[in-house]
C-alpha cells in the first residue's frame, strides 16, 4: 500500500500509467458525448412549461455539478501536498484551478441563457448563483495566488490552504437551494415512473451527459497534468530522453 | 425510433420551438469550450518538446564549445576515446 502511495506520488510512474489510461477515457467519452447530445436534442420531449429550452439543462447540470468537485479536489490535493509533499499532488492542484475556473465559467453562462428565456432575467443576486460566482472568483484567486509568489513551495502551500478554505463555499452552493428558495429551482429526484415530472426519457440522457462531462474533465485533467510534468521534470533524464525520441 | 424524434422538419429542430438562439448558444458554447480544452493541451506540449530540444541542442553547443577551447584535454579526450 504505501509501496503504492509513493510510486503514485512519482510524476514518471503516472506520465506513463495516464498515456495507457487516455485511450480508454476518451473512447467513451467520445461515445456518450453523441449518444448524449443527439438524444438531448432530438428525442427529449419538450417540457410542458419551459419548451425547448429543456435542451440546454443537459449542458448546464453536467457542468455546474461537476464544477462542485474543484475544490474538494484541490483541497486533498493541497492536503497531501502539505502533510507529504508529494510531487504529484502539487500539480493536480495547480492544473485543476484554471480548469476550474472554465467550467464554472460555463455552467453560469449556461445557466445565465437559460434563465434568460425562463425567468426572463440574465441574472439575479439570488443564493445559487452569487455562490456560484463567488467560486469562479476564488479559483481566479487561487490562479493569481499561485502567479504572485516566486518560491513555488510557498505558493504551493499558500494555495492548498486556500483550497481547503474554499470548500465551505461548495457547502454554501450544495444547500443555497433550499437555504434561500429565490429563482433557481432546487434539484429533482429522479423517479423511474412515467407519471413523475421527472420521467427516465428526462433524466436517462442527463446522466449519460454527466457521466460523459465528467470523463471530459478527467480527460482534461490529465493532459494538462502531463504537460505540467513535462516542465517541472524537464531536466531528468527520462524527459530528456522522451523529448529527443520525439 | 426515428419516429420518437421530437421535431416533424429540419427547420423546425433548427427553430427550436422559438428559442433557437439560446439553445444553439449554449451548445456552440459547449463545443468551443470543449474542443479548445482538448486542442490547447496538445499544441502546449509541442510548444514544450520543442523547447526543451532547443535547450538540449544549445547545451550540448555550450559544452563542445568549451571543449574546444581547452585542445590539450580535447585531444586527450579523442585520442581516449579511440577516435
Amino acid at each position: 500500500m504505501w509501496l503504492w502511495f509513493s510510486k503514485l506520488g512519482s510524476p514518471k510512474w503516472f506520465y506513463e500509467l495516464s498515456g495507457k489510461w487516455l485511450p480508454w477515457l476518451i473512447g467513451p467519452m467520445a461515445l456518450l458525448l453523441i449518444v448524449g447530445i443527439i438524444w438531448a436534442l432530438l428525442f427529449v420531449p419538450p417540457d410542458y412549461q419551459q419548451g425547448n429550452t429543456i435542451r440546454i439543462m443537459y449542458i448546464h447540470v453536467p457542468f455546474a455539478s461537476i464544477s462542485l468537485a474543484f475544490f474538494p479536489l484541490m483541497a486533498l490535493a493541497g492536503t497531501i501536498t502539505l502533510v507529504w509533499r508529494m510531487k504529484l499532488a502539487d500539480i493536480v492542484a495547480k492544473t485543476a484551478a484554471p480548469l476550474g475556473a472554465w467550467f464554472t465559467a460555463l455552467a453560469l453562462a449556461s445557466g445565465s441563457i437559460w434563465g434568460s428565456d425562463i425567468w426572463g432575467t440574465w441574472w439575479i443576486w439570488d443564493g445559487r448563483l452569487t455562490s456560484m460566482l463567488l467560486q469562479f472568483f476564488l479559483l481566479i484567486g487561487v490562479i493569481s495566488l499561485r502567479s504572485a509568489l516566486e518560491d513555488a513551495e510557498a505558493a504551493a502551500k499558500a494555495c492548498a490552504v486556500l483550497s481547503i478554505v474554499g470548500c465551505i463555499n461548495v457547502i454554501v452552493i450544495k444547500y443555497s437551494v433550499d437555504w434561500w428558495n429565490t429563482l433557481h429551482q432546487p434539484s429533482s429526484p429522479f423517479s423511474l415512473s412515467n407519471e413523475a415530472p421527472n420521467p427516465p426519457e428526462v433524466w436517462i440522457p442527463l446522466v449519460i451527459m454527466i457521466f460523459a462531462v465528467y470523463l471530459f474533465f478527467a480527460v482534461s485533467l490529465i493532459l494538462s497534468m502531463r504537460n505540467e510534468i513535462l516542465v517541472r521534470e524537464r531536466r531528468s533524464e527520462w524527459v530528456q530522453q522522451l523529448v529527443q525520441a520525439t | 425510433m426515428f419516429d420518437l424524434i421530437q421535431f416533424s422538419s429540419v427547420g423546425e429542430f433548427l427553430n427550436m420551438g422559438g428559442y433557437a438562439f439560446n439553445v444553439w448558444l449554449v451548445y456552440a458554447l459547449f463545443a468551443m469550450f470543449f474542443s479548445v480544452n482538448l486542442t490547447y493541451p496538445l499544441i502546449r506540449k509541442r510548444q514544450i518538446v520543442l523547447e526543451q530540444k532547443r535547450r538540449l541542442i544549445l547545451n550540448k553547443e555550450i559544452v563542445s564549445q568549451n571543449e574546444d577551447n581547452n585542445e590539450v584535454d580535447n585531444l586527450t579526450f579523442r585520442v581516449g576515446e579511440g577516435t
